[in-house]
C-alpha cells in the first residue's frame, strides 16, 4: 500500500470487504448443502476446477479432480439430491473456514481473489480435511448491485496428487 | 486362519464362493503368495522410461519395484531394496538417475539392471565374504518381465506361462487399443488418478462384467443426466458426458445382448455398450476414422475401430477399456483396501481430439470425483461389510449357470447377463489357490 492515497485505500478495504462477504455466503451455501443456490452464483460460461497436478494450466489434456461447465455442475447437483444416491447415504457434511483473503488483480469489471481455505468433511463416520486455496474470478453481478458472480473457480488442494477417496460434493 | 487346499477348493462351487474369500485376512495372505506372487503383473508402460535411466516405481502384490530402462535399452524390474540395510533405493514415483543407482544412506552404488558397482572405502571388506560379483549384493531382479506392445508385465516366479500365452484371449484388447493408432503406438499421458476402494478386490474385478448392477447400482447418475438433458437441451444430439453417463440405464433387454468373453487365466472382455457417435456424426470419431484409414486404408481401419469393446480383464492386473484409452490398474492392498491407479494413453498419431475425449472420459466416469464410480465404491464397501456378518456363507453366481459355451482359449455367454465372467474368475482362482496350477479350466 505504499503511497496510495486514502481514497483508493478506502476502495481496496470497500472491494475487499465486498469480496470477503460474497466468498463467506458462498461457503454457508456449500455449508448447507444448498447445492441449486451456489449454482446461481456463476455466470453462465463459468468453471469450476480442481487441478489433479500442482501448477496444472491444462484441463483438456490433462485430467483433473473436477472440471465442470454448467451442465456438469447441473448433473451433479442433480444427483446428490436423487434419492438414490446409495453413495449419499449418509449425505456428506461440511464446514469450510476461509482466510487470508486478498484481491489480486481488482481489473474492470472482472477481479481476480486468492483466499485460503480448510475444509472438514463427515460422512458415515469417516472425518476427512481439505485445504489450500481458492482462485475465484468474479465478475460484477448485473443483476444484485454490489455482489458477484463467479467466472472461474480453481480449487488447488494441498493433496491433488493424494489416493482419494470417493470425492462428491463440491469443496 | 491357516487352510488346506481341500478347504480352499470347497471355497469355490460352479455356482457359489464362500463369502470367507473376500473377508479373511489368511485367504488374503495366501493369495499374495499364490496369485500374486506367480501371475504376470502390469507394472507399467514403456513410454513412462524413454531413456536410459528413467525409472518409475509400481507394485506387484506386497512388492514395491522400480521399472526402469538400463544401458540395453530394454526395461528391467528390481525390487526397490538396497541389499546393503535394506533401504528403499528410490522413492514412490517416477526419475531418472545418470548410470548407476546409488543408495541414500551409505552410497552402495548398483548398474541399472541391478548388479553392483561399489561401496565406499572398500578395504573395510578385506577378507569378508562381501563380493561385489555375488548376486547377493545386488539389486535383486524381480524373476521375469516381459514387454508386450510396450505394456509391461512382470512375474514374481520363474516358473509358468510365457506373457503371451498368459494374455491368451484378452491380448486382442491390448493389441486393438494399441492398433487404434495409425502408428500402432500408445504412451502414457494426461496424468494418473489413484483412487482407494474399502473392499476386497476381487469385488471391483467382479463388477467390471457384471450388466446387472448397472441400472440399479447407477440410476442416480442415469436419472440426473437424463434430466438434465431433457431440461437444457431435448431435442439435441445429447452430448458425450452425459451419453457415458445415461448408458448405465439402459433396458435389461439391451445387456441381456452384449457379447461377453472369457478367457483363461480369468481374463475376459465384453462388448462396448458406449458408441461414441458414427463416424457420419461425430467429428473426433470421423477425424479419427481418416487418420487410421490413411495409414492402415480403409478396411482395416473399419475393422480396427469396429471392435468396440468395454471393459476388458486381465486378471491380476486389471482392465483396460480399448475405445477410450484408459488401462485402471488394480493394486490390492490388504483383505478391504484396494487402491486403482486410472491411467490414460495418448493415441500417437491420432487427432489431439481423440487423446481429450478419453481425459473427458477419465474425468467423467473413473475419476475420485465421478457421478458414477461413488455408487460403485458404496456397494463394493456394503458386499464387504455385509459378509463379515453370519447372515449366510455363500455367494451367488448362479446366473446362466452351466450354460457357458466353450471357445478356443475360454468361454462365450449365452446371454451378456450371465454371470460367467465371475465363475472364469474363480476358476483361475481356484487352480492358482490350490493346485499350483495355470488358472485354466472350470471350476468344479
Amino acid at each position: 500500500m505504499n503511497g496510495i492515497g486514502a481514497v483508493e485505500m478506502d476502495e481496496a478495504i470497500r472491494l475487499k470487504h465486498r469480496v470477503e462477504q460474497f466468498l463467506f455466503l458462498e461457503a454457508r451455501l456449500l455449508d448447507a448443502n444448498a447445492w441449486d443456490e451456489w449454482l446461481r452464483l456463476f455466470t453462465p460460461t463459468g468453471m469450476y476446477w480442481v487441478p489433479r497436478m500442482r501448477g496444472q494450466q491444462d484441463a483438456r489434456t490433462q485430467v483433473s479432480l473436477f472440471h465442470e461447465d454448467a451442465l456438469l455442475r447441473s448433473v451433479r447437483a442433480r444427483r446428490l439430491a436423487n434419492h438414490r444416491n446409495w453413495s449419499q447415504q449418509p449425505p456428506t457434511h461440511g464446514a469450510r473456514t476461509i482466510g487470508n483473503v486478498s484481491v489480486t488483480d481488482p481489473g474492470p469489471g472482472t477481479i481476480v481473489v486468492r483466499s485460503s481455505f480448510q475444509m472438514l468433511e463427515w460422512r458415515a463416520d469417516n472425518p476427512r480435511a481439505f485445504g489450500g486455496s481458492y482462485t475465484h474470478t468474479l465478475r460484477e453481478d448485473p443483476a444484485a448491485a454490489g455482489s458477484f458472480r463467479i467466472e472461474m473457480k480453481r480449487v488447488d488442494l494441498v493433496n491433488c496428487d493424494a489416493i482419494h477417496e470417493n470425492l462428491q460434493v463440491f469443496l | 486362519m491357516l487352510y488346506t487346499n481341500e478347504q480352499l477348493a470347497d471355497m469355490v462351487k460352479p455356482d457359489k464362493v464362500h463369502r470367507a474369500v473376500y473377508v479373511d485376512p489368511g485367504i488374503f495372505d495366501l493369495e499374495m503368495e499364490r496369485i500374486y506372487g506367480r501371475v504376470w503383473v502390469y507394472v507399467g508402460h514403456e513410454s513412462q522410461i524413454p531413456q536410459t535411466g528413467d525409472y518409475v516405481t509400481s507394485r506387484i502384490g506386497r512388492q514395491d519395484v522400480i521399472l526402469v530402462r538400463a544401458a540395453d535399452g530394454k526395461p528391467h524390474v528390481l525390487y526397490n531394496r538396497c541389499p546393503h540395510k535394506g533401504a528403499q533405493i528410490v522413492p514412490p514415483g517416477d526419475g531418472h538417475v545418470d548410470r548407476h543407482f546409488r543408495c541414500p544412506y551409505h552410497a552402495w552404488t548398483f548398474r541399472l539392471h541391478g548388479p553392483m558397482l561399489s561401496a565406499p572405502l572398500r578395504a573395510g571388506y578385506e577378507g569378508t565374504a562381501f563380493d561385489p560379483a555375488d548376486e547377493a549384493f545386488w539389486l535383486r531382479r524381480v524373476a521375469r518381465v516381459a514387454s508386450y506392445r510396450g505394456f509391461v508385465f512382470a512375474s514374481l516366479s520363474e516358473g509358468g506361462d510365457d506373457l503371451v500365452d498368459f494374455l491368451g484371449g484378452a491380448k486382442a484388447a491390448i493389441d486393438n487399443l494399441c492398433d487404434r493408432s495409425p502408428v500402432g503406438e500408445v504412451e502414457v499421458a494426461g496424468g494418473v488418478f489413484r483412487v482407494w476402494q474399502n473392499s476386497n478386490w476381487k469385488i471391483f474385478y467382479e463388477n467390471l462384467h457384471d450388466t446387472m448392477h448397472a441400472a440399479v447400482t447407477h440410476e442416480s447418475s442415469v436419472v440426473a443426466a437424463r434430466d438434465e438433458y431433457e431440461a437444457s437441451m431435448a431435442g439435441q444430439d445429447m452430448p458425450f458426458v452425459l451419453h457415458i453417463m445415461a448408458g448405465n440405464g439402459e433396458p435389461y433387454q439391451f445387456w441381456e445382448k452384449l457379447a461377453v468373453h472369457a478367457f483363461d487365466h480369468g481374463h475376459g472382455y465384453m462388448e462396448g455398450i458406449f458408441d461414441p457417435g458414427g463416424t457420419d456424426r461425430d467429428p473426433t470419431s470421423r477425424a479419427h476414422h481418416e487418420s487410421l484409414a490413411a495409414a492402415v486404408g480403409e478396411a482395416r481401419a473399419r475393422e480396427i475401430l469396429g471392435m468396440n469393446l468395454h471393459n476388458t480383464i486381465i486378471y491380476g492386473s486389471g482392465s483396460p477399456h480399448t475405445v477410450f484409452q484408459q488401462f485402471r490398474v488394480i493394486r490390492p492392498v490388504a483383505v478391504d483396501r484396494t487402491m486403482v491407479e486410472i491411467i490414460t494413453f495418448r493415441l500417437k498419431g491420432a487427432p489431439e481430439a481423440v487423446f481429450e475425449r478419453a481425459v473427458t472420459y477419465a474425468n467423467t466416469i473413473n475419476s475420485p470425483s465421478s457421478n458414477v464410480m461413488p455408487d460403485d465404491v458404496e456397494l463394493y464397501t456394503r458386499v464387504q461389510k455385509g459378509n463379515r456378518l453370519d447372515g449366510g456363507d455363500w455367494v451367488s453366481m448362479h446366473r446362466y449357470c452351466g450354460t457357458d459355451r466353450d471357445i478356443p482359449g475360454g468361454k462365450v455367454a449365452v446371454n451378456g447377463t450371465s454371470e460367467l465372467p465371475i465363475r472364469n474368475q474363480f476358476a483361475a482362482w481356484k487352480a492358482l489357490m490350490t493346485e499350483g496350477g495355470t488358472g485354466c479350466g472350470e471350476a468344479a
